[in-house]
């Protein structure tokens, strides 16, 4: 008669099984734990660290300010930091632009752009880092953002007395701001200042030229499907604004499951999707639109109104004012006198300032220059836009 | 005939115990910031007799990797003893410390804490406790039939409440911000990483255990009687046994269980209902050896499952819950596979 | 045989003879419930006012047709129900106000078996017969052992101690279920029906093990069962009950009248004297 699957059988062969499961599972552990030591100390061993940690201690005594971060928590960054951790893309992105990459210690494996970020060592993921391999790299401070970090992270750090500094923009003006404290922060407010003022020259251009437009009514598609797209409070609600358009939906979440029945209703004038800048299918994707039930009863998609911005619109980072500026191109090109195609490609950085050991040469990447990508799109452009 | 006598307990038990103390060293040696033996030690030491030590050693032991073994440790030892117990009381071998619908009442509270304040230390645990603590409540005045609780009525009252509680909870995602979302998201599969919410951190960890031993000792207490009511209610009740009493306690323990692992780690699946039935496989069915050996094994299942989840990819980590499907469920089928010839 | 220690047999609804016996094991007086499901509706079930007394070394059967009120009477015996009115002692002491665990130890109910969650070996299921004596979390001693391995002694099942309950026959299984209640070591062995499911050789194997029980190890017992024929066989006295009422008890002679049986089962039914001086019941006109 067979056995019950539940009762026991000869205890010690199973002691012996059980102890060599684990016995593996323990030597692989190890294994995998001693060939990380090795390759971390080989990527520490490049950057300006100290080896002994009581000296990395004494340091750390030295001079530090209270601060308070942009969610409200309090803490005492060193006066003079020399190793920063960033756990966002964005933030990676803006310490490149600000020409401070040498200070960077270490960011997440997303952290693609400039693509000289990917070399930097990975502490792990944004939702979930390694929060060990962050105090490996002895940073004086790191750096997070509400708009892709968790919370949890940040306290977990600051409880072991790690500082962590979390943006929370909501606004161009709020990114702006970021970016300046970011320099503050590191040391370098003059670069700081001058990528700022930079930025916000070009945004002032901007809102000159576009003052008498009349703003276009997009809907601005962050996921097609569930139909999710922004809120009144995001950072991208006023990107939109500065590049003249008004999002059509009003929610006070961020990221608001929106029914394409309200769509239909409120008929936007454009239609702008985000690109995944790794994606090579943009063209056909925006073909596709043409034969999916719903969206082709859309004016827009009709009169092919529609716009593909790119990733960098969901970033706040310098970045996204070339995105701004694509996309102003893009719905409103009668206010810059020139057409879509004609326009020269833009880097999609600007390295500003002659700071310590600027990055090297930072093009532009797989995230291919904004306007040739515009251009490729059909467009069939309709007379100034209606009012509405 | 070789009935079961507290020295042969203890000496399971025993075992058991250097295994894990085994794996919680292994725990403590390896991670990505790269530690010798000598200095742990050394930062034990310290730690334990009182020398001030600020380095960044003793940071990330006793801040970063003490508090996530301790944690997991007792999240593995409360599922698993809850999902042994819930298997006697229900008389369902498929019961798990989740089936009553305790989890999902204490995710909602989760929830309801990330929208209502975000930003509070030790928010989601203490609302995550309530929750728990209000489904206990209510499933149990559901799952009652003439005065005393039915198994089968109790299982169904605590399908339909996690079915409830889990639209609830879906709809409050659509609601939620981003912030809050990714935070519900990692809640749900399981994290071992929160800070403890208040200073004192081996004040709250002694509260945790506090509550783990009373809980836990509460349903040893009717191990006895458990042997028999799984040889049938009836008959456990012809043998003396108060078997309304029993799973009174039982039932409030074993949730009691779930709710205190569930508020501080989240989901953790596969533990609660594994471990026990591996035990049973080893070392037989008899709940008074049963329930240590599953609490046991249960801290070794999750110290081990997250030890290997922050190496294996480091330095990505992998959740907790995840690896202990990978690992789970693979070894169980060996064991069963052993069984049938 | 009979251990009678009654004077003349009992007539329907007489009460109970009142010369003072000396062991009175069981005595039921006047015992009477009802299952009153609401208020609002009427009592469900009745079982009228019975009488019976039984000593040591008895082996009593309570017969009956369907929804005569056999369990009922089992469960007022076993204490799991207060009777309405009336009174159930053994050895002295009102059943149903007894504790737990000192009811067990007087009083073993062999009920119908249920499933089995877990494997179980056979000497630990019979080992949990041990519960009612000690605490109540309780590690068994050797005195423990010791009677668990008497019981399985008395039931034959000394062989069956290492397997698994999961693996016995019905006939090995109902012995070791009967094992586990004589480790209690009871006064009063009920058992429920307990030849349900066992083939003839079964039943009648069963029957006698009963009443070498009785009669070697000094059991009150008390069965009900259907099994009319195997009940006058080996049983010292019968109780039959119908609707309710204990309708007539005494020696299997006495209480097997063929008008009576008729009456009671609904089936032509006849009644053979045999040498022994038992009782056979047949079915009319089957010569």
């Amino acid at each position: 008669m067979r056995e019950n699957i539940l009762a026991p059988s000869n205890t010690r062969r199973q002691f012996i099984a059980i102890a060599l499961t684990l016995a593996c599972a323990v030597f692989a552990c190890v294994v995998r734990d001693v060939r990380a030591a090795e390759a971390h100390s080989q990527q520490s061993a490049t950057a300006p660290a100290p080896a002994d940690p009581a000296a990395q201690t004494a340091a750390n005594k030295r001079a530090t300010k209270l601060v308070t971060d942009e969610t409200g928590r309090r803490m005492a960054i060193p006066l003079n930091v020399q190793r920063v951790v960033s756990l966002a893309p964005n933030l990676t992105e803006t310490i490149y632009a600000l020409g401070l990459d040498g200070k960077l210690a270490g960011d997440t494996t997303y952290c693609d752009i400039p693509p000289a970020a990917k070399e930097k060592p990975h502490v792990g993921s944004t939702q979930d880092p390694s929060l060990e391999a962050i105090v490996a790299l002895h940073p004086d401070l790191v750096l997070a953002t509400t708009s892709i970090n968790r919370a949890q992270t940040a306290d977990a750090l600051l409880k072991i007395g790690v500082p962590v500094y979390t943006s929370d923009p909501h606004t161009m003006a709020g990114v702006l701001g970021a970016t300046a404290m970011m320099a503050d922060l590191l040391g370098a407010s003059e670069q700081g200042a001058t990528l700022v003022a930079q930025l916000q020259k070009r945004l002032d251009a901007l809102h000159a030229a576009l003052q008498d437009r009349p703003m276009a009514h997009v809907l601005f598609v962050v996921w097609e499907d569930p139909l999710i797209s922004i809120g009144q409070n995001t950072f991208i609600a006023d990107a939109l604004r500065w590049a003249g358009a008004e999002s059509i939906i009003v929610a006070s979440q961020n990221w608001p499951h929106v029914s394409m029945e309200e769509v239909v209703r409120l008929q936007p004038d454009y239609i702008v999707l985000t690109a995944d800048h790794l994606a090579a299918e943009t063209h056909e994707h925006v073909n596709n639109l043409h034969d999916r039930p719903t969206w082709r009863e859309l004016r827009a998609v009709e009169l092919g109104h529609v716009v593909m911005a790119s990733d960098e619109f969901t970033r706040p980072s310098p970045g996204l004012v070339d995105a701004i500026e694509a996309l102003a191109h893009e719905l409103h090109p009668e206010a810059f006198g020139t057409s879509a195609a004609a326009l020269a490609p833009n880097d999609a950085h600007r390295t500003v300032g002659a700071g310590p050991a600027p990055a090297g040469p930072v093009s532009t990447t797989a995230n291919a220059p904004a306007f040739p990508q515009f251009a490729s799109v059909q467009l069939r452009m309709e007379a100034p836009t209606c009012a509405r | 005939m070789r009935p079961l006598t507290p020295r042969r307990i203890l000496a399971i038990c025993g075992m058991l115990a250097a295994i894990l103390f085994v794996v919680v060293v292994i725990s403590l040696r390896v991670g990505a910031y790269p530690i010798s033996m000598r200095e742990i030690v050394i930062t034990l030491y310290n730690g334990a007799v009182g020398n001030g030590d600020s380095s960044e050693f003793s940071q990330v032991i006793f801040g970063l990797r003490l508090p996530r073994i301790a944690l997991g440790i007792l999240v593995g030892a409360a599922l698993s003893t809850s999902g042994a117990g819930f298997q006697a009381l229900l008389r369902n071998p498929l019961a798990d410390p989740y089936v009553l619908g305790v989890s999902s009442g204490a995710a909602l509270g989760a929830m309801l804490s990330l929208i209502i304040a975000p930003h509070t230390v030790g928010a989601i645990q203490v609302a995550a406790f309530i929750g728990a603590a209000a489904t206990i409540a209510a499933v149990y005045f559901l799952g009652r039939r003439g005065g005393q609780l039915d198994s089968a009525t109790l299982l169904l009252a605590g399908i339909v409440a996690a079915s409830f509680l889990s639209a609830i909870i879906i709809f409050l995602l659509t609601l939620v911000n981003g912030p809050g979302l990714r935070s519900m998201t990692f809640w749900l599969m399981g994290d071992l990483t929160a800070p403890p919410p208040t200073q004192n951190v081996v004040g709250w960890f002694g509260f945790l255990y506090f509550v783990f031993v009373v809980a836990a000792g509460a349903m040893y207490t009717t191990s006895s009687d458990l042997n028999l009511i799984l040889t049938g209610e009836q008959e456990a009740g012809h043998l003396g046994v108060n078997v309304t009493r029993v799973k009174l306690v039982v039932y409030v323990a074993a949730s009691v269980l779930t709710g205190l692992a569930v508020s501080v780690s989240g989901t953790i699946g596969y533990v609660g209902l594994l471990v026990p039935h591996v035990m049973r496989m080893l070392f037989g069915t008899d709940y008074r050896l049963l329930i240590p050996t599953s609490a046991i094994g249960g801290a070794i299942v999750i110290v081990l499952a997250d030890t290997l989840g922050r190496t294996i990819v480091a330095p990505t980590e992998l959740p907790v819950g995840a690896m202990t499907a990978l690992a789970g469920a693979p070894f169980f089928i060996y064991l069963m596979r052993r069984r049938i010839r | 045989m009979s251990g009678g220690a009654e004077n003349g047999t009992s007539v329907a609804h007489q009460p109970v003879p009142f010369a003072p016996p000396k062991h009175v094991r069981l005595k039921v007086e006047q015992a009477s419930y009802a299952y009153s499901a609401t208020d609002r509706s009427a009592p469900k079930f009745t079982l009228g006012p019975v009488s019976f007394e039984a000593q040591q070394r008895e082996l009593v059967a309570i017969l009956g047709p369907n929804a005569s009120g056999k369990s009922t009477l089992l469960k007022l015996l076993a204490g799991l129900i207060k009777p309405l009115s009336g009174r159930v002692e053994v050895d002295g002491t009102e059943v149903s106000e007894l504790e737990l665990r000192t009811r067990a130890q007087q009083i073993a109910l062999v009920s119908q078996e249920s499933e089995l969650l877990f494997p179980l070996r056979v000497w630990e299921y019979v080992l949990q017969g041990r519960y009612p004596y000690g605490k109540r979390l309780r590690f068994e001693s050797d005195e423990d052992c010791l009677m668990a391995g008497n019981a399985l002694a008395q039931v034959g099942a000394d062989a069956l101690r290492d397997r698994w309950m999961e693996q016995l026959s019905g006939g090995e299984k109902q012995r070791v279920i009967l094992a586990r209640a004589l480790a209690q070591q009871p006064s009063l062995l009920l058992l429920d029906e307990p030849t349900q499911h066992l083939d003839i050789g079964g039943k009648v194997e069963l029957l006698r093990r009963l009443r070498r029980l009785a009669d070697e190890n000094r059991y009150t017992v008390v069965v009900v069962t259907h099994e009319l024929n195997l009940a006058a066989e080996f049983s010292d006295r019968i109780a039959l009950l119908h609707k309710g009422k204990c309708l007539r008890i005494g020696e299997p002679a006495d209480v097997y009248q063929q008008d009576v049986l008729e009456e009671v089962f609904e089936a032509p039914l006849e009644v053979e004297m045999r040498s022994s001086g038992r009782p056979r019941v047949i079915l009319r006109g089957s010569h």
